[in-house]
């Protein structure tokens, strides 16, 4: 079974060139905002609500390979679609014997209480249903609002799950003296563990990626969010710490969970980062910290390529430069003979009254009279001068 | 610039200056072929010295001369493993480029990160100072192009964990 979470980019294409500094706090903008609603199912449920006629649909969606959504509408109930989600949960340990914990029904209800209700049982082989109300979408804006948040219901899922188990940080689960780790998994690579503690819930993250630059990429990012972290300014947010080996809570765990070329990362999560509002960002923030970790490693990968190829331009002049002058060069001294003789053409009276007898007894050898020899005479010692071309071409003869 | 770092790049520049004296020299071995003595090393007689200038273990220059030819490698300082794949993306993007610099070697001679190759007909193409001066600035930007690159990395880590941690307040 594969596990995904849906996350979404902003990838609007700034068309305005904009200093780098600019560009990437613009990246790091669009990096913050993770998109929890799920677009094409956005689309597909404001289509149906906008349709003047009413509608029949049976429509399949599948999203990052192993979420699932049916939206099904019928022409004789205009009023009304079905939607039901199939994904994968976080934990098989928060799956309850019938179905979601009553917790996640709870956060479901709340997404839009009007506008959808949750159907009893489920449609087979999916994992929640509900029944939508058109007639309770208010108009206008409004209606936008309300189908958004009921395209994120993936997300809330998802988050709901994480959020029971950070509220619960006194429960003690414990095994053989120890705090058990729970596994969570929203990609088959890339689980996830949270251990509770009497005080704490630590969350680790046991990173691992394809190419060993972009482990080193992500190794200097680990090492800013720890001294950032760190500061007194950021007293506040959870505090985080990256090893290379496996902390010791995690000690017991399965050899292919605990080996990783990136090292691991923890997060400290105590009570007052998961009190009220802060539930959930404190969830969806590390929900999305493999996705944040790894478009961080993409924008710079792509920002060394950027940064490359506008320094490659600016090597590659130095040597254009120099070709290119040693060429004008070449052209100066040629342009210079030419100057030179039809200066000398130009400027010699002596030069001008020799031209001008020449060329008289030239039109007196064009006359009938012929003399014996005088050919091969003025072949010889009447040619008139070879200049070279300012066209830079010879005739052939 | 560091004094160390000048003096290394004086000392090149003036082996460059007097290495760098070609001449058209057609093959001794093959008629009608002309190819660049110091790759082939078909005859000893045609090959100078290999000159060898190190300003540490980890940043070298090996100038190797022929009648027709010159062959500069370069070994470029990697403090850390970032400025290591640093280095690395950057010669390699540079070198599948090399069509560019006309005088660049497409693979470094082993043991270096970056090689060229200047032959007789460069320098004619060429001016022959303003092709040491692109050896030296090459050699500087380098320097200069993988620190300021580490350390744009190195603020846009920071300024993402800002953003990140931003998130939990």
């Amino acid at each position: 079974m594969q596990y995904s979470i849906s996350v979404h980019f902003y990838t609007s294409i700034t068309t305005h060139i904009c200093g780098e500094t600019e560009r990437v706090n613009q990246a790091f903008l669009r990096m913050a905002c993770f998109e929890r609603a799920s677009p094409a199912l956005k689309d597909v449920l404001l289509k149906l609500y906008r349709a003047e006629k009413p509608m029949q649909m049976d429509h399949h969606l599948y999203e990052f390979g192993a979420v699932k959504y049916h939206i099904q509408s019928s022409a004789s109930d205009p009023h009304h679609a079905y939607l039901s989600i199939s994904t994968p949960l976080l934990s098989q340990d928060t799956l309850q014997s019938h179905g979601l914990s009553h917790y996640t029904r709870e956060m479901v209800k709340g997404v839009s209480p009007d506008a959808a209700e949750i159907v009893e049982p489920a449609k087979e082989g999916y994992l929640l249903t509900l029944r939508l109300n058109f007639d309770k979408i208010p108009s206008g804006k409004d209606s936008v609002k309300v189908i958004t948040e009921i395209s994120a219901v993936q997300a809330v899922l998802l988050s709901s799950q994480l959020k029971e188990m950070l509220q619960n940080v006194n429960s003690q689960v414990t095994f053989q003296g120890m705090y058990k780790p729970i596994k969570l998994v929203y990609h088959p690579r890339e689980p996830f563990f949270v251990v509770r503690q009497p005080q704490k819930s630590i969350a680790v993250f046991p990173m691992r990626f394809k190419e060993n630059s972009d482990v080193i990429i992500a190794t200097a990012f680990f090492q800013e969010l720890m001294d950032v972290g760190s500061s007194k300014e950021w007293a506040k947010a959870p505090p985080c710490t990256w090893s290379p080996i496996p902390p010791p809570e995690l000690r017991g765990e399965l050899i292919e969970d605990l080996s990783t070329n990136g090292g691991f990362v923890s997060f400290d999560i105590f009570p007052r980062h998961v009190e009220g509002k802060r539930l959930d960002k404190t969830v969806w923030s590390l929900l999305n910290f493999y996705a944040y970790v790894k478009y961080h490693v993409k924008c710079t990968r792509g920002f060394i390529q950027r940064r490359m190829r506008k320094r490659l331009e600016s090597l590659a002049e130095v040597l254009q430069k120099a070709s290119s002058e040693e060429q004008q060069q070449q052209q100066i001294k040629k342009d210079k003979g030419f100057k030179y003789m039809r200066k000398m053409v130009s400027k010699s009276k002596n030069f001008k009254r020799r031209c001008s007898n020449l060329s008289r007894k030239i039109k007196r050898i064009r006359l009938r009279i012929k003399i014996r020899g005088f050919g091969r005479f003025r072949r010889r010692w009447l040619r008139l001068p070879n200049f070279c071309s300012s066209k830079g071409y010879t005739k052939l003869d | 610039m560091a004094n160390t770092l000048r003096l290394y790049l004086t000392c090149i520049r003036n082996t460059l200056e007097a290495a760098m004296c070609l001449q058209n020299f057609p093959c001794q071995e093959v008629e009608r072929h002309n190819k660049p003595e110091v790759e082939l090393k078909t005859s000893p007689e045609l090959l100078l010295n290999p000159v060898l200038i190190c300003r540490n273990e980890a940043e070298k220059c090996l100038i190797e001369t022929s009648i027709n030819s010159l062959r500069i490698s370069l070994k470029v300082k990697q403090a850390d493993e970032l400025e290591n794949i640093l280095t690395k993306k950057f010669l390699r993007f540079l070198s599948m480029r090399a069509e560019a610099f006309q005088v660049l070697r497409r693979k470094p001679v082993q043991g270096y990160d970056i090689s060229f190759l200047i032959t007789n007909y460069h320098c004619e193409e060429m001016q022959k100072h303003k092709l040491i001066d692109f050896i030296v600035q090459f050699m500087e930007d380098i320097d200069k192009e993988i620190s300021e690159l580490k350390m744009s990395v190195n603020t846009r880590g920071r300024l993402v964990a800002t953003e990140f941690l931003k998130q939990f307040l």
